[in-house]
């Protein structure tokens, strides 16, 4: 039995499935390629799954990733990659399988494109809102926690978030805490612009990396 | 697609209801397409992916070159309003386009009580809710299922129903709309053409009359249209068409497994089920074909679970060869095999170790009827000892739960039959404890639920009153009274919804003004007690004049005209009639497997009719 850890995307209507609805999809993806999953011992047998980060409803995941447990190696890296990726559908790509180097406990900081079509004003109203928004002195926002609703100051968590003009839309790269310890979700940022500087826009959100405590990228 | 989509998607419930693109949808190339089929459950995405005759359909549809079907199903109300705002029409799913450009819209009709969504679908398609305002060829409306059987409280609304299964007569349909396309045909010449293929019900080719007794004094057919409908039916099973894949959804629905079926119809003869006479007579798949299939199903979806369905398959005479067969791959592959419909009078120890081999779920069985009489009268063949014989069984093979279905309301019940019904469950707990190998410290759970009993039509019970509201309120509470100990827990169905779905499902065309003015009135969801309003609907009623007790709880004379005699089930009038005098003896009649007791499904010559005994 060895762990094995399976990058992917989540694309296109892909994310629109849910955390726990991802890990139905890829239990029968894997199945139905013939992975040589390994089995919990119990009452009802499952395979072991463990995905490193959920990612929120609706955003886009560019290097997802989730670990697994095989029974054998009687199947190459290489063989799973090219079988899961039949039986997963086009909006679910398979990057690579790899043999983890970290924990997943080890995810620190992950890395977000924001790109924000306005619904009112320019793209340059935009980009002034998200700017005064930047030279706020604090900017309260609450935020959901296991014990309720909490307030939290986000401006510490936006020193690494830049902004660029696009055709028409605001692109915004930005770089927050994430992981068990600390997660601040990128609709924090997009709900602290419409809140403090009444922006309307649409945004489409995509999780580009995930990165560990050393901000080295994770793997 | 419509961008404003992905941001309302954005906003609502479990958006993978609406997406689309799931595992094995098909997509097909538009330019290579002359027949576009929407193929539109009344209910929303968890319940109508969960239908199998819709897979079948769907992939029977798409595998006819030049045809792409798609599939639509009720968006729930959250979407719903959104899409009412942002001006978007309902779409297919796997294109994204209006169900306006399609050329057929076909509704599969299961329940009663998702006619208003029918309608609302209608609309929120921009389609005229009623046929004779659609004057064009395209957005043809057409629908079938088992509630077709009496398609008349939908008459104004749809342009053809299918009677009976829907296999071969589907294609016929559409390839005859493909001619007529092809030739800039009127809607009334294709129609009248469409009316000659049996199976084929156009309502618009029937003229009803009225007596002023308020019932019904004649049907005409029109054009040359037959004075009958008969159902058509598959009667090579081995060979009848079946997909080897199905759409995988996103997201968690009802059902969500492989499921194969392993027969139609059904040997029993209970008398007030409807499914056991319109699939007459029973037609078996052969083993090897179900395995054949179920390996296909697993291989090209990755389900781990496979549901043997039928209408009751315990009954299925080759069960235990099938599970032999099944075992020896399912095991391996971690996969579990699950019996949805069991009887009591045939479960065995040997099928027990079989369904549980794997992976086991709960225990649920029908007795019906809590008294021996009531069960004769509605001739369940099932009798009590074989039902404690059963729950001892079940309880020494280590379940402790089990569930047990019941109706009230049924003819000749009386409040000691309701009362019989917990006692039964209370013999069902005594059972548990009398067995001496239980584990100790462990309690057992009993759960009786009981719906309320509704006359259908293409049964003995069809000129049967319901009970009115107020008797099935008075017999539930009675049920809930007979109850004395914790362990049996004790559900009911609303009895308000089970008086609509008496109304609708024995009615007659003077409903379709009432189903519109409900629907303007805001009914939808209606099979969905948050949504059901029993006031909005006799208010509805009250509009139109129309009284829905006439329908429900009226008893109807044997020589009366029914709204639904011109289509023929294949099962006589006749027979009805003499069972629905037997049940009043509480005479049971014997299953299909063990005597023909004639009632007319042998003109079909096929399936069990034609099978020595």
């Amino acid at each position: 039995m060895k762990t094995v850890r399976i990058w992917f995307q989540k694309t296109g209507a892909a994310r629109f499935i849910s955390h726990l609805d991802l890990a139905h999809c890829m239990a029968r993806a894997l199945h139905r390629a013939r992975v040589p999953l390994w089995y919990t011992q119990g009452y009802n047998p499952r395979p072991h799954m463990v995905f490193a980060l959920p990612l929120p409803l609706g955003v886009t995941g560019l290097r997802e990733c989730v670990d697994i447990k095989i029974d054998e190696e009687a199947i190459t890296e290489e063989e799973l990659a090219r079988r899961l990726s039949e039986a997963l559908p086009a909006t679910l790509p398979v990057l690579a399988v790899t043999e983890p180097q970290e924990k997943p406990g080890k995810i620190t900081w992950a890395s977000y494109t924001l790109l924000l079509e306005p619904e009112e004003g320019t793209a340059e109203e935009l980009l002034e809102k998200f700017r005064a928004l930047l030279a706020m002195p604090e900017i309260p926002m609450e935020k959901h926690t296991k014990s309720g609703m909490a307030l939290l100051d986000l401006r510490p968590f936006l020193n690494e978030t830049e902004a660029f003009g696009e055709e028409g839309a605001l692109r915004l790269e930005a770089f927050l805490p994430a992981g068990s310890e600390k997660n601040i979700t990128p609709f924090l940022l997009t709900e602290a612009l419409q809140k403090h500087q009444g922006a309307r826009f649409f945004a489409r959100v995509s999780r580009t990396n995930l990165y560990d405590g050393e901000r080295k990228i994770f793997a | 697609m419509n961008p404003q989509l992905e941001k309302i998607w954005m906003k609502v419930q479990k958006p993978g209801r609406y997406t689309g693109g799931e595992l094995n949808s098909v997509v097909k190339d538009k330019s290579g397409v002359d027949v576009r089929f929407a193929f539109c459950f009344p209910d929303i995405y968890e319940v109508g992916m969960s239908h199998l005759g819709m897979k079948i359909l769907y992939s029977l549809l798409n595998k006819m070159e030049g045809v792409w079907c798609e599939r639509v199903f009720a968006p729930w109300t959250d979407m719903e309003a959104m899409m009412r705002e942002a001006g978007i029409p309902l779409y297919g799913l796997e294109s994204g386009d209006p169900v306006s450009d399609f050329d057929i819209i076909g509704f599969t009709l299961q329940y009663e009580l998702s006619y208003s969504n029918v309608l609302n679908m209608l609309e929120l398609s921009g389609i005229p809710l009623l046929a004779r305002d659609r004057r064009g060829l395209s957005q043809l409306v057409v629908a079938g299922g088992p509630c077709a059987c009496n398609p008349e409280p939908l008459a104004d609304f749809v342009d053809i129903f299918f009677i009976g299964e829907g296999e071969e007569v589907d294609c016929e349909l559409v390839e005859l709309y493909r001619r007529h396309k092809s030739r800039n045909s009127s809607k009334e010449e294709f129609l009248r053409e469409a009316a000659q293929i049996p199976g084929v019900y156009v309502p618009s080719l029937y003229q009803v009359e009225y007596g002023e007794d308020g019932l019904i004094s004649g049907v005409h057919p029109l054009e040359g249209a037959p004075a009958k409908v008969t159902k058509r039916l598959m009667l090579d099973m081995d060979r009848s068409y079946f997909p080897e894949s199905f759409v995988v959804p996103y997201i968690e629905i009802v059902h969500n497994r492989a499921v194969a079926e392993v027969f139609r119809g059904c040997i029993r003869g209970c008398r007030f089920c409807q499914a056991g006479f319109l699939y007459r007579p029973v037609r078996e798949k052969s083993p090897q074909v179900v395995d054949r299939q179920c390996r296909a199903l697993c291989e090209s979806t990755g389900y781990d679970e496979i549901s043997l369905s039928s209408l009751s398959t315990s009954d299925y005479s080759q069960l235990n060869p099938l599970l032999d067969q099944l075992l020896t791959w399912t095991k391996e592959e971690k996969t579990g095999v699950s019996l949805p419909s069991l009887r009591v009078d045939n479960f065995s120890t040997e099928l027990m170790d079989k369904i549980s081999s794997v992976r086991r779920s709960g225990l649920t069985f029908a007795p019906e009827a809590g008294t021996q009489r009531l069960r004769d009268v509605i001739n369940k063949n099932v009798t009590e000892e074989e039902l404690l014989k059963t729950a001892a069984t079940a309880f020494a093979g280590g379940w402790n739960s089990i569930k047990l279905y019941f109706m009230i309301g049924l003819p000749t019940e009386t409040m000691e039959d309701v009362a019989g019904i917990a006692q039964l469950g209370q013999k069902v707990v005594d059972a548990f404890y009398a067995n001496p190998g239980r584990k100790k410290g462990k309690g057992v759970s009993v759960t009786l639920s009981a719906s309320a009993f509704v006359p259908k039509a293409f049964t003995p019970f069809q000129w049967e009153p319901q009970d009115s509201i107020e008797m099935l309120r008075a017999k539930q509470k009675h049920l809930v009274a007979s109850v004395t100990t914790k362990k049996i827990d004790c559900n009911y169905h609303d009895a308000d919804t089970s008086f609509m779905e008496a109304v609708f499902a024995r009615g007659d065309r003077r409903l379709g003004p009432v189903l519109l003015k409900a629907h303007q009135l805001g009914c939808k969801f209606d099979g969905w007690n948050d949504y059901f309003s029993l006031k909005r609907w006799l208010a509805a009623f009250d509009a139109c004049g129309v009284s829905p007790e006439f329908y429900a709880n009226r008893r109807r004379d044997f020589g009366e005209i029914l709204p639904w005699d011109h289509i023929d089930y294949g099962v006589t009038k006749d027979f009805f009639r003499q069972e629905c005098q037997r049940a009043y003896q509480a005479a049971v009649t014997p299953n299909c497997r063990e005597k023909c007791s004639a009632c007319g499904a042998a003109c079909f010559h096929g399936g069990i009719c034609y099978e020595n005994r």
